[in-house]
């Protein structure tokens, strides 16, 4: 099953791409108020997640290959959501990618998305090591 | 050189939401990415968290999910009539011109957004695929408080960026 996800992965890569998550300047555009492509790329992503989430969970849809009931949990409010919230977003701007977006962008050959992705490495170690080894 | 084809905003988010419901329809993983660099990370540090869970196997969906993603967004790319795949340093006109000329400061910088991005990422729990498209399909609030403070922090680090260091 797991292999499948390559596929997935390839459905998800190329759909950035032809969103123009994968063009850095559409990050700055979008914060500069130049141009709202990925706002309304955000926006109807939504809008027909918001509608699909709902059908799914009215017909008590379930897993097509596990045939597990579809979990509507949602996430939980991390104690760090808001400075992780605004730090994400500082870099996110600056960088003009995401972790899913530079990956994509590696795949293009957009290869400044290299260092961001390294970065977004190290920083999520950080993270772990400070969260997971006690302090003595 | 043109860039990639990019579609109207709403046909490729009415592609993206699609694909977020179909995957997890089909395999009831919701969509999300910023965890996915837990995978490399269990090859190079012994820490427990990048190897229990979901991750106790290094042969895991999250892997293949993101095998996946460079080489779906190279298919996009060899479509695009306009653009040459090749390997390049641009980052478009206007990053371009607001950061650093000077390679190794430029590479530093960005070393450094995304060190924010990934601590911030784990430390908010999910990133814009995790909270944004699947947290606020869910409606779920501190997805919304997330996405929110996402935009937030963008637009303050592209305001100054450009404010301080364009041209």
């Amino acid at each position: 099953m797991k292999y499948r996800f390559i596929f997935f992965g390839m459905a998800f890569g190329f759909f950035l791409s032809r969103a123009g998550a994968t063009t850095f300047d559409f990050y700055a555009k979008l914060f500069l108020f130049e141009d709202l492509q990925l706002l309304w790329v955000i926006l109807s992503a939504v809008a027909v997640g918001i509608i699909g989430l709902r059908l799914l969970k009215y017909f008590n849809v379930k897993a097509i290959v596990s045939g597990v009931e579809l979990s509507f949990d949602s996430k939980t409010m991390e104690k760090g959501l808001i400075v992780g919230s605004l730090l994400f977003g500082l870099g996110w701007g600056l960088t003009g990618t995401c972790p899913g977006s530079a990956a994509a962008m590696l795949g293009e050959g957009k290869i400044m998305a290299l260092p961001t992705g390294f970065g977004i490495l190290f920083g999520t170690y950080l993270y772990a090591r400070q969260k997971h080894i006690p302090e003595k | 050189m043109g860039d990639v084809i990019v579609w109207s905003g709403w046909i490729g988010g009415v592609a993206i939401g699609s694909y977020m419901l179909i995957q997890y329809w089909y395999t009831g993983h919701m969509l999300g990415v910023s965890k996915t660099y837990y995978n490399p990370l269990s090859t190079f540090s012994s820490l427990e968290i990048f190897s229990s869970g979901e991750f106790a196997s290094f042969n895991n969906w999250r892997l293949w999910f993101a095998i996946g993603i460079p080489l779906g967004s190279a298919l996009a790319a060899i479509t695009s009539p306009d653009y040459q795949w090749h390997i390049n340093l641009s980052m478009g006109e206007m990053y371009n011109s607001v950061l650093p000329q000077e390679m190794w400061l430029r590479v530093l910088v960005l070393f450094c957004g995304g060190i924010i991005m990934g601590y911030g990422a784990r430390l908010a729990g999910g990133c814009t695929s995790g909270h944004v498209i699947s947290g606020v399909s869910m409606l779920n609030l501190p997805s919304i408080l997330a996405g929110t403070l996402f935009f937030i922090g963008g637009l303050l680090s592209v305001q100054i960026l450009f404010l301080f260091f364009s041209g």
